[in-house]
């Protein structure tokens, strides 16, 4: 069973990347962005490709599949902001497209990594005194440095005219900040970590499939709101933290679900269903300890 | 008197466990995809060969079933549950959940048998088709349709049969490796293969439609998203007034004529190789199997709404043949 923990961390971790793209759109920018469908398996692709067919190192494809992530970002931010398609028909359209180029990125819709060195195999060994801790420290590691990192730059000036740009936008143009290139920024950054994280997952795993980002959004918010109803702050580095502990939270209910959902009676097909009940137990709590709050003050 | 009875329950105690050691039951995880109805088959197959060969569940072995529902992050979740739970073998089924499993079995001695797995090799589920001694602890059953045996019996339909028309999602692995296997062997048979890609269920019938004039035959692989809307192909093939030739019996109602095997069958083969590796057989033993395929099953109705006939030579191969709404057996003479 202890195993088992471990690898909910180590799959919060590396979809947890993903859930900061999602939550640097979704809370930052307030722009409901569905691009991540496509650009997850754009990363995976990339990177799949690249060590498949061009030998190259499993360390440096993911900052390449971060790279291809943030131009599809661009893409949509381009579309939304310059040709003036609503947020949430750009991100449809770049996602529909990205289907069709990753289809061409990879030359198929399945491409194995069984038979190559991927990042996660290559730390098993080399990191072998950790024993079974070996590929967690490592997507762990790269998971906070990102995380850290992120914190760092929405602390900039840049950082504050982006999460401006989400809470106010006629007032930080009267500051003379182009929201425009904030939306196009905040776009290509957040798909470069859904790409970046797809290309983690899919060493992980082990095989690059074009079906493989199919509800990344849907995992991405549920992240955000299940860590944002356990830890309520407005303050950076705790909201991407939430970020990540409700990434946690969400493969944990998944496995145990898996592990122990018979016992109550649930059924292989139940899954989804109590994958949503949690988001929903996530939605709900927040929302009656506030309506809690206002009838005592009501009084 | 006491201490009789306290040794009494010790003794008891320790051959009930002794019992339990030694009757403890076999753990198969099984662990696919998507709920499917060919997935579905396949699982239901395996489990039917076990029974029948002896292991009667809940005594001889236990069942871990799982579906991924689509979700490929939860297909790891399950071999990974699977492998904290110390299950004795794996029933992977269809290519991304064999992939998970051998990913995170990779170095153990658990046994991993796949099913509805088209290609293993491209897939890289085992080095060699062959040869198995390289595979270690995977193997099981390819469910490669003989897609040039299929062309060549649209071709047998009738002479005038030339273009051959395929729907086919391109993001499904195993309808891709297909009809690239249709694009190669059409010239040497003298056929030219027409193409129209659908990518969602909802594009099908669009797909099948852009085919309307433009080809003699219609021909469908075991293509889940063309499978799921495969009324619209049969309209369509009906509408241009050609045959339409289905890689899955099951599909035998709406197609004019269907070859290939049933996935219930192909599970009954999963289940046959799952007995070998049971009885000791090596993984590393056992090559890639194919599902055996031979038997033509015509739809007499369908052919009567577009007015074809079929030739005697093919009838003559038909093992099965749906008239007036009832399925016909042929009886072995």
């Amino acid at each position: 069973m202890a195993m088992l923990w471990i690898h909910a961390f180590e799959q919060g971790f590396a979809y947890g990347i993903a859930a900061l793209g999602v939550f640097l759109t979704y809370r930052i920018l307030d722009f409901p962005d569905l691009t991540v469908d496509g650009s997850f398996v754009t990363g995976a692709a990339i990177a799949s490709v690249l060590l498949v067919q061009a030998g190259f190192d499993p360390f440096s494809v993911l900052l390449l599949a971060f790279l291809a992530g943030a131009l599809a970002g661009t893409m949509t931010g381009l579309l939304n902001t310059q040709l003036g398609i609503t947020n949430l028909l750009a991100g449809v359209l770049m996602m529909i497209m990205l289907y069709s180029i990753n289809l061409r990125i990879m030359g198929r819709p399945n491409l194995s990594l069984l038979r190559v060195d991927t990042a996660t195999r290559i730390v098993n060994a080399a990191w072998s005194p950790l024993g079974v801790f070996a590929i967690l420290a490592f997507v762990g590691l790269l998971t906070f440095a990102i995380k850290f990192l992120l914190d760092g730059f929405l602390r900039t000036e840049l950082g504050f005219a982006l999460r401006a740009t989400g809470d106010s936008e006629s007032m930080i143009t009267a500051q003379g900040v182009n929201t425009k290139t904030m939306k196009i920024l905040g776009l290509a950054l957040s798909n470069g970590l859904v790409a970046l994280s797809g290309a983690l997952v899919a060493q992980y795993s082990g095989f690059a499939d074009v079906g493989m980002g199919i509800g990344t959004i849907v995992t991405g918010l549920a992240a955000v709101i299940i860590g944002g109803a356990l830890i309520r702050s407005q303050r950076v580095g705790w909201m991407t933290l939430s970020v990540l502990l409700g990434s946690f939270v969400y493969r944990a209910a998944v496995i145990l679900a898996l592990r122990y959902g018979y016992v109550v009676g649930f059924e292989a097909s139940d899954l989804k269903m109590i994958t949503s009940l949690l988001v929903i137990l996530a939605l709900v709590v927040p929302y009656i300890r506030e309506r809690r709050l206002k009838k005592v003050s009501a009084c | 008197m006491k201490r009789f009875i306290a040794g009494l329950g010790v003794g008891v105690l320790v051959i009930g466990i002794a019992i339990a050691a030694v009757s403890a039951p076999l753990r198969i995880g099984i662990t696919k995809i998507v709920e499917h109805p060919a997935l579905d088959a396949v699982e239901q197959g395996v489990i039917d060969t076990l029974t029948a060969a002896g292991y009667e569940e809940g005594v001889d072995v236990e069942y871990l079933l799982a579906s991924a529902q689509g979700d490929f992050g939860t297909a790891m979740s399950i071999a990974q549950n699977y492998q904290a739970q110390n299950v004795d073998l794996v029933v992977a089924i269809a290519t991304p959940s064999a992939q998970a499993a051998v990913e995170v079995f990779r170095g153990t001695d658990v046994p991993i048998i796949y099913g509805a797995v088209t290609d293993p090799v491209g897939a890289e589920l085992v080095q060699d088709a062959t040869d198995p001694s390289g595979n270690e602890n995977v193997t099981g059953v390819s469910d490669m349709i003989p897609v040039a045996a299929h062309l060549q019996l649209l071709q047998d339909l009738s002479s005038e049969i030339e273009k051959i028309g395929i729907v086919y999602n391109p993001g499904e692995a195993n309808s891709v490796v297909l009809t690239e296997m249709a694009l190669a062997a059409g010239p040497d048979l003298g056929l030219e293969i027409v193409t129209a890609t659908a990518d969602t269920t909802a594009n099908v019938p669009l797909a099948a439609q852009s085919l309307v004039g433009r080809v003699d035959a219609y021909y469908v692989t075991t293509d889940n998203t063309v499978v799921s809307a495969i009324d619209s192909v049969l309209a369509a093939s009906e509408e241009a007034g050609v045959p339409f030739l289905m890689a899955d019996p099951t599909s035998l109602a709406q197609a004019t004529l269907a070859a290939g095997f049933d996935y219930y069958e192909h599970g009954l083969t999963v289940g046959q190789i799952v007995l070998d590796v049971l009885s000791g057989v090596g993984t590393d033993e056992i090559p890639v199997t194919y599902q055996p395929s031979a038997q033509v099953h015509l739809n007499l109705d369908a052919a009567a709404r577009i007015g074809f006939e079929f030739p005697a030579a093919v009838i003559d191969q038909a093992s099965t043949v749906l008239y007036g709404d009832v399925i016909w057996q042929r009886q072995d003479p």
